[in-house]
């Protein structure tokens, strides 16, 4: 298990064993990605998992929102709405990330072999 | 002393005796190795205790090493990291109760390879490059119903709208490279397991268990695939012991 293990790499990404070899690092040890609630932390480490599922359901809304708009579906009112809507919506999750000193980076969870949740 | 179980082999799969192998390996923690033989099956295990068995790098290392060493010379299934049991009895009658499934497992890898193909890029600039692909008619991101210049949030609503046609696009050239794969392995006959879009960077990561002797071909589809997409990396490792193609729920 070495550099013959890789076959084919012939791509723009300079991507070499060492680079591998760090994303498993990153993979076991992602601290940014891990929840760590503690009694000191408590309200931090809740407030990061909670306000990834409500980005994650902010952008599910805001993709069907786009759908609809794409398919032509929506009056010129309901546009003005659904943008009113969305802003505020985006603009309000601005505000507690910044409350709670959460990157959009911090907002994901590393779902191990399935990917990025977002 | 528990027993930490390795993989699970077809002991006829080569005319050397497991154990021949297995004196010159070593297991995790230095330990020794050793074959626990049921029929056609034998599971391949070493004495650890739980309070020493740490899930650490190393010691994931020195488990994958053990399989891969014995996968050049057996048909095996790999065991999942960490996979123990009391005493060499109770590996016994785990490989007793689930000997017909473990045997269908094994024929079905059977004179295979697992190959893992990962297709990276920057998924901003590609963003961008298809973008600028497309044709004035798509382009023209503004509907005739929405008119810009009336509010801020109709222009939120278009900006909104054009990140997603771009993700559209995004999704949609990747799907178009995924058939053109699956095609090719199909042609190969081989057996895959794809997921697209796993992180920022990784827009495919595919499985596949060929045949051994078709090492080849696959090294030759990567390389065509490279030349007509120079945008992309494409990164073939292998040949894998059939990590992701054990499908039994032992009993």
């Amino acid at each position: 298990m070495s550099n013959n293990k890789i076959l084919c790499n012939t791509g723009t990404v300079d991507l070499s064993i060492q680079d591998i070899s760090k994303e498993v690092d990153k993979l076991i040890n992602d601290e940014e990605t891990k929840l760590k609630l503690t009694p000191e932390n408590a309200d931090s480490g809740l407030a990061k998992l909670v306000l990834t599922l409500v980005e994650l359901i902010r952008k599910l809304i805001e993709k069907q929102a786009m759908r609809r708009v794409d398919g032509g579906s929506l009056s010129e009112d309901e546009i003005e709405r659904l943008g009113e809507t969305l802003m505020k919506l985006e603009m309000k999750m601005e505000e507690l990330k910044k409350y709670f000193n959460l990157t959009d980076r911090d907002l994901n969870i590393n779902l191990g072999p399935l990917g990025d949740l977002m | 002393m528990d027993k930490l179980i390795y993989c699970l082999l077809l002991a006829k799969s080569n005319h050397t005796k497991p154990e021949t192998i297995l004196n010159s390996l070593k297991g995790v923690m230095e330990a020794s190795l050793l074959a626990v033989e049921y029929h056609n099956i034998s599971a391949i295990i070493s004495d650890v205790t739980e309070k020493q068995f740490v899930a650490n790098k190393q010691h994931a290392v020195e488990f994958a090493l053990v399989i891969d060493k014995l996968a050049q010379k057996y048909t095996l299934l790999p065991m999942r990291f960490g996979s123990m049991m009391d005493s060499t009895g109770s590996v016994m009658d785990m490989l007793e109760r689930n000997e017909v499934e473990i045997e269908a497992g094994l024929k079905k890898v059977k004179n295979k390879w697992e190959y893992g193909l990962k297709v990276l890029c920057d998924r901003e600039k590609l963003k961008e490059e298809l973008i600028a692909k497309q044709d004035n008619d798509s382009l023209n991101l503004v509907k005739p119903e929405i008119d810009p210049n009336k509010s801020v949030y109709k222009t939120y609503v278009l900006k909104k709208l054009s990140e997603h046609r771009a993700e559209e696009q995004i999704l949609s050239f990747v799907d178009s490279i995924l058939v053109e794969i699956k095609t090719y392995l199909r042609k190969l006959k081989a057996v895959d397991k794809c997921k697209k879009m796993t992180n920022e960077t990784t827009i495919i990561d595919a499985v596949f268990l060929l045949d051994k002797k078709k090492k080849k071909e696959v090294i030759n589809l990567v390389k065509d695939l490279q030349q007509k997409y120079p945008q992309l990396n494409f990164l073939l490792t292998g040949p894998w012991p059939p990590y992701n193609f054990v499908e039994i729920n032992i009993k």
